[in-house]
């Protein structure tokens, strides 16, 4: 699913260090991957390489076996809005949109996901319904404004647009940094769930490493770059 | 399809400061439509002032300002038309009708025309509409007097008031014809024209208040040179036959219609190079043409200031849009995270400007037709500008292109640095 050989990225050319150096990383179709790191560690610079919203200065980066590296800018756009699902840490709704709207929003520049949310469902809409319910939030939330939504709820609508249309890597960025350790947990159990019927590979990235113990695998960050140096 | 939800609903959120910059927008829209239908129908109503009169004759002076005097009765004619030199021209071949026009009275600030029967006959205005009468009928006495629309309304005059006549021009004449009290006996339909501030006397009354055989005589210092002795008694029962036209010394200026246009310049040029006395005939059509050239600086200045306000607005478009997209880079990053590309953001930008551009054009045409609505009977009223409310007209829509063509590319600033800013920022949320 994903393969890191060689990667090294600076933000600014004249830096001495690295912001990221990865020797080697491999990620099965499937996995539910806990990756953690301090502050500082590059865990965000590494998800923005994920997402092909950086190109790493030296080494390659696979995904879906595509070398990101060696796409356009506009064949990076296309291949993340077709294949990946992103959960932020603020969950960053727009708040203009109601939840189904933002949830059919993660669908709306990628023929590939439409296609894939309209195998599960007749519309958009009700694939986003269905996402929505499956997630917990009820039908009375659906239409409501996003501002008025619990947390936990905002939550909830945040996976479900990443969820729309399958895509084969979703890709956490703290998203249960604002809860308490029943919800996070009952959350986490939750993004598996759909992720298994999804057939996604979870890429959930925090600096909490109680969470651990829920994944199938940990990475540590610290340990990666410590390796290759 | 989905830019242009996401655009409406975006802009919907921020309905405050999209609403104002659209104002705005609307705003300069109506003022600039206004402007050029005001600027359009008062170039209309200044051509239709006269219209199926051939010739303007009057004493030599020049070619505006025989029309000023003879139609806007604005200043006078320093010198007039002999009633000989009038009763022979009016004999040429092919002259249909002829309306002798005395002025140099006023009653309150308004002019008093001396006048036949003719010219509620043959005078036109507009697309030649003739004079009718919304009240009334025409003179049959020399103390009769009717009265254009605007008098009636603003001197609130009813058929059978009495009207003393002053000599001369303006409010302030120390000369009333006190004497000589005229009985409004018809009132004119608006018009639009200087008719409608004009008080319509016989030709020969003008002759009458200013001649002998009166009390009013003695009253008149004025050095009138009056050889016209005239035997008149209002008392008197003028059931039978009356001379409304007279046998004045000479009048202001006539007006002459031909059997066919082909006389006019023949006549014309007669009357240019007639020797007894030296006299003019203007072409009115030409002559208000000129006019109005002479007039299109203010029409240029008005079109210009609109332009500006239409320009002001839409900088103010172009700075909220600008001040909004720094706050508004964590949506334009959400955004790329479901998907959108960097041109989708350009897009949208774009389109959210032409949305505020169109509402605003749209708001601005609406705020035009109320504006013209409720100012239509003031501008008839107090400007004798008869504002047509009818469709846009081609122009007008050409304006209204040229708007959302100028919002549109400013729009493309904001909308470029949009581009770039989701290029930089991509994903990660920088504020």
């Amino acid at each position: 699913m994903i393969t890191l050989n060689n990667v090294l990225f600076k933000w600014h050319k004249q830096q001495a260090k690295p912001t990221l150096s990865i020797q080697t990383l491999k990620i099965a179709d499937g996995e539910h991957v806990f990756l953690h790191g301090p502050s500082g560690s590059g865990k965000s610079t590494l998800l923005s390489l994920l997402a092909g919203i950086n190109i790493a200065d030296s080494g390659s980066i696979k995904l879906l076996n595509t070398n990101l590296t060696a796409l356009s800018n506009r064949k990076r756009d296309v291949f993340r809005s077709d294949h990946i699902g992103y959960i932020f840490q603020n969950f960053n709704l727009l708040p203009y949109l109601s939840p189904l709207e933002n949830v059919m929003l993660g669908c709306q520049f990628s023929k590939n996901r439409q296609r894939k949310a309209l195998q599960q469902s007749a519309s958009l809409e009700q694939e986003a319904t269905r996402l929505l319910n499956a997630l917990g939030l009820t039908n009375e939330h659906h239409q409501q404004s996003v501002a008025d939504l619990s947390i936990g709820q905002q939550q909830r609508v945040a996976a479900a647009r990443a969820f729309i249309g399958s895509p084969e890597l979703i890709i956490a960025d703290e998203p249960t940094s604002a809860l308490d350790a029943n919800n996070r947990t009952a959350f986490i159990e939750l993004l598996f769930a759909q992720a298994n019927i999804a057939g996604s590979t979870l890429v959930f990235v925090s600096h909490d490493t109680s969470l651990q113990s829920l994944f199938n695998r940990t990475i540590s960050l610290t340990a990666l770059t410590e390796q290759a140096a | 399809m989905i830019l242009i939800k996401l655009a409406y609903k975006s802009l919907l959120n921020r309905r405050g400061s999209a609403f104002l910059t659209l104002f705005t927008i609307a705003i300069s829209v109506m003022l600039l439509l206004s402007i050029e239908r005001v600027r359009v129908d008062a170039k209309s109503s200044f051509s239709n002032t006269i219209s199926g009169t051939d010739l303007i004759v009057g004493a030599r002076t020049g070619d505006i300002q025989l029309l000023l005097s003879s139609v806007f009765r604005i200043g006078h004619a320093n010198n007039g038309v002999s009633w000989q030199s009038y009763q022979y021209i009016k004999q040429q071949r092919g002259v249909a009708w002829t309306i002798p026009l005395s002025l140099g009275d006023s009653h309150k600030g308004q002019a008093v025309l001396g006048t036949t029967l003719d010219y509620f006959t043959h005078y036109k205005y507009g697309k030649k509409q003739p004079l009718n009468f919304s009240q009334g009928a025409a003179f049959s006495h020399l103390n009769e007097v009717v009265i254009g629309s605007e008098i009636a309304n603003k001197l609130n005059y009813q058929l059978g008031d009495k009207v003393v006549i002053s000599h001369g021009m303006g409010n302030t004449s120390f000369h009333h014809h006190d004497d000589n009290p005229f009985t409004v006996v018809g009132i004119l339909k608006a018009t639009g024209t200087p008719v409608d501030k004009t008080l319509h006397i016989p030709l020969a009354a003008i002759e009458l208040i200013h001649g002998g055989g009166h009390s009013a005589e003695s009253e008149h210092d004025h050095d009138h040179d009056h050889d016209h002795d005239h035997d008149h008694d209002h008392d008197h029962d003028h059931d039978q036959h009356e001379d409304l036209t007279g046998e004045p010394k000479q009048i202001t200026a006539f007006l002459m219609g031909f059997d066919s246009p082909l006389y006019t310049l023949q006549v014309r040029r007669n009357i240019n190079q007639y020797k007894p006395e030296a006299l003019l005939a203007i072409m009115p059509g030409v002559t208000l043409r000129e006019l109005w050239e002479m007039l299109s600086i203010v029409e240029k200045i008005l079109l210009l200031f609109s332009s500006i306000v239409v320009l002001v607005s839409l900088l103010g478009m172009l700075t909220t849009l600008l001040a909004s997209l720094n706050q508004r880079r964590r949506e334009l990053a959400i955004l790329r995270s479901v998907g959108a590309r960097p041109w989708h953001l350009f897009s949208l930008i774009s389109i959210e400007s032409l949305l505020i551009t169109l509402l605003g054009c749209l708001l601005g045409c609406g705020l035009f037709y109320t504006l013209m609505s409720v100012t239509a009977g003031l501008l008839q009223s107090h400007g004798g500008i008869s504002v047509t409310i009818n469709m846009l007209s081609h122009y007008e829509l050409m304006l209204i292109g040229a708007i959302m063509a100028a919002g549109f590319i400013v729009g493309l600033i904001p909308a470029t640095r949009a581009y770039f800013y989701s290029l930089a920022d991509g994903m990660s949320i920088k504020i």
